[in-house]
C-alpha cells in the first residue's frame, strides 16, 4: 500500500516527544483511525490537524482524553451550527 | 506604544507568587485557547496578551526588569540602553535571524519587543511545529465574481497562489487549499490555507443557495391588460410574459435563470420575480375621469 499521503505514527510522537501510546488512546476512543502498512502504523494526513490540535489539548493544556473526546464533539457541533448559521444568515437577506 | 499590565493581564495581584502566576496562566490559556476558540479574534489577541504575559511573569529575570520598567517604561532611556545590548547578544546568538515560532505565538506586541526585543524565548522554541502552520485568509467577491469559475491569483503571506475559484460559492463557505499554508518542520507536509469567502450584497438580485430573487416594476395597464416586459437576469436581459390581471406581488419563475450550482458544471438554480405593480402618478383630468368611470363600473357591478 502507497504510504505517501500516511504519517507515520512513530516519527510523529518521536518528533513532539511524546509516547506512542497517546495515539493508541486516542484511537481506542475513536478520535483517530489507525492504518498499518507492512507492520508499521500511520495515520492519514487529513487527520494530522485533527491529531496535531488534540496533542496541545492535551499536553499544553493537561486536559484528560475524556475531556479532549468532549471538546472534540462539541467543537464538531460548533462547526455544524456555524455552517447552519451563516445559511441562515444568507437567506436573511432575502427578508432585507 | 501602550503600556500593558501584564499582571491585569493575568488577574493577579504584584505579589503573586510563581504558583499563582502559573495557576492564573493555565486557566487563562484554556480559555482563550484558539483550538478551543475556533474563528474568534478576540479570543486569539487575548491568548496572545496571556502568553506574552506569562513569557514575561514566569520568568524572574524578565518579570524583574519588567517590574523595574514596566510602568514607568516613558523613562526610555534605561530601556533602550537595555534593548540596545540585547539586540547585540541576540545578533550574535542568532545571526540568521531564524524564528521558531509556536502555532499560536502570533506577534508580541510593540511594548513586549520595546523591553524584551523580538525573541520569543526558550519555552517557545519547544514547540515548533511539524506539520506547517494552517493560515486562515478572507476573500472579499462581488457577487457577479462567482457567477462563473474564474483563475485568480492572490497574495498571502508575501506568496503568489493561483487558485481556481469555483462558481457558485457561498458567502461564507471556507475553501482548504492543500499545501499553501506555512512550510512544515522537519520534513512535514506544509500547512493548509483556508480560504473564506466573503460574498457582498447585489443591489438587484438576493440570492440564496443556487436561487435568485428581485423584484420586478409592471406598469398598470401591462398589469391589468397582460403584456411583455424586458427583465434583467444575470445573463442579459430577456423577455417575459406578463398574464392579464397580475397582481402586485405576485411571482414568476424563470426556471434555469438562477445561480449556478456548486460544482455542477452548467446547472443552475431559478430566478424568482416578484412583480411590483406601479400606479401612474401625475394623472390628467382625462385620466382621472377614466378611472372614476371606472370605479363606477366597479361600484355598480362587481
Amino acid at each position: 500500500m502507497e504510504t505517501k499521503n500516511l504519517i507515520p505514527i512513530e516519527q510523529f510522537c518521536s518528533f513532539y516527544k511524546i509516547e506512542t501510546t497517546f495515539i493508541d488512546s486516542l484511537e481506542s476512543f475513536g478520535l483517530v483511525e489507525i492504518i498499518v502498512v507492512d507492520n508499521n502504523p500511520y495515520f492519514s494526513e487529513e487527520q494530522l490537524a485533527a491529531v496535531e490540535r488534540m496533542r496541545r489539548l492535551h499536553y499544553e493544556l493537561a486536559i484528560n482524553l475524556e475531556g479532549v473526546d468532549a471538546i472534540n464533539f462539541l467543537l464538531q457541533r460548533i462547526e455544524h451550527l456555524n455552517q447552519e448559521l451563516m445559511s441562515v444568515k444568507n437567506r436573511l437577506g432575502l427578508f432585507e | 506604544m501602550e503600556y500593558i499590565d501584564y499582571y491585569k493581564v493575568l488577574g493577579i495581584p504584584k505579589t503573586a507568587s510563581e504558583g499563582d502566576i502559573k495557576e492564573a496562566y493555565r486557566k487563562l490559556v484554556r480559555k482563550y485557547h484558539p483550538d478551543l476558540n475556533p474563528n474568534d479574534k478576540d479570543a486569539e489577541r487575548k491568548f496572545k496578551e496571556v502568553n506574552e504575559a506569562n513569557e514575561v511573569l514566569s520568568d524572574p529575570e524578565k518579570r524583574k526588569k519588567y517590574d523595574k520598567h514596566g510602568k514607568d517604561w516613558q523613562h526610555a532611556d534605561e530601556i533602550e540602553k537595555a534593548q540596545k545590548q540585547q539586540r547585540q547578544s541576540q545578533s550574535r546568538r542568532n545571526p540568521g535571524n531564524q524564528n521558531n515560532s509556536s502555532e499560536f505565538s502570533g506577534d508580541f506586541s510593540d511594548f513586549f519587543e520595546s523591553m524584551f526585543g523580538g525573541d520569543m524565548g526558550s519555552s517557545r522554541s519547544r514547540q515548533s511545529k511539524f506539520k506547517g502552520q494552517d493560515l486562515n485568509a478572507e476573500l472579499q467577491l462581488n457577487l457577479e465574481d462567482v457567477y462563473e469559475s474564474q483563475k485568480q491569483t492572490l497574495t498571502v503571506n508575501g506568496k503568489n497562489i493561483r487558485l481556481t475559484i469555483p462558481a457558485g460559492v457561498e458567502n461564507g463557505q471556507t475553501i482548504r487549499i492543500a499545501g499553501h499554508g506555512n512550510p512544515g518542520a522537519n520534513g512535514g507536509p506544509n500547512g493548509d490555507l483556508y480560504l473564506t469567502f466573503s460574498i457582498l450584497e447585489h443591489p438587484k438580485f438576493k440570492r440564496d443557495g443556487s436561487n435568485l430573487y428581485a423584484t420586478v416594476d409592471v406598469d398598470l395597464y401591462t398589469a391589468l391588460l397582460g403584456g411583455e416586459i424586458l427583465v434583467d437576469t444575470f445573463d442579459g436581459q430577456v423577455k417575459l410574459k406578463v398574464t392579464p390581471e397580475t397582481q402586485s406581488g405576485s411571482k414568476a419563475k424563470l426556471k434555469g435563470k438562477g445561480f449556478p450550482v456548486y460544482k455542477q458544471e452548467k446547472t443552475f438554480g431559478d430566478l424568482y420575480l416578484t412583480y411590483q405593480v406601479q400606479l401612474p402618478k401625475n394623472l390628467t383630468a382625462q385620466e382621472k375621469a377614466l378611472f372614476m368611470e371606472l370605479a363606477k363600473l366597479r361600484k355598480n357591478g362587481n
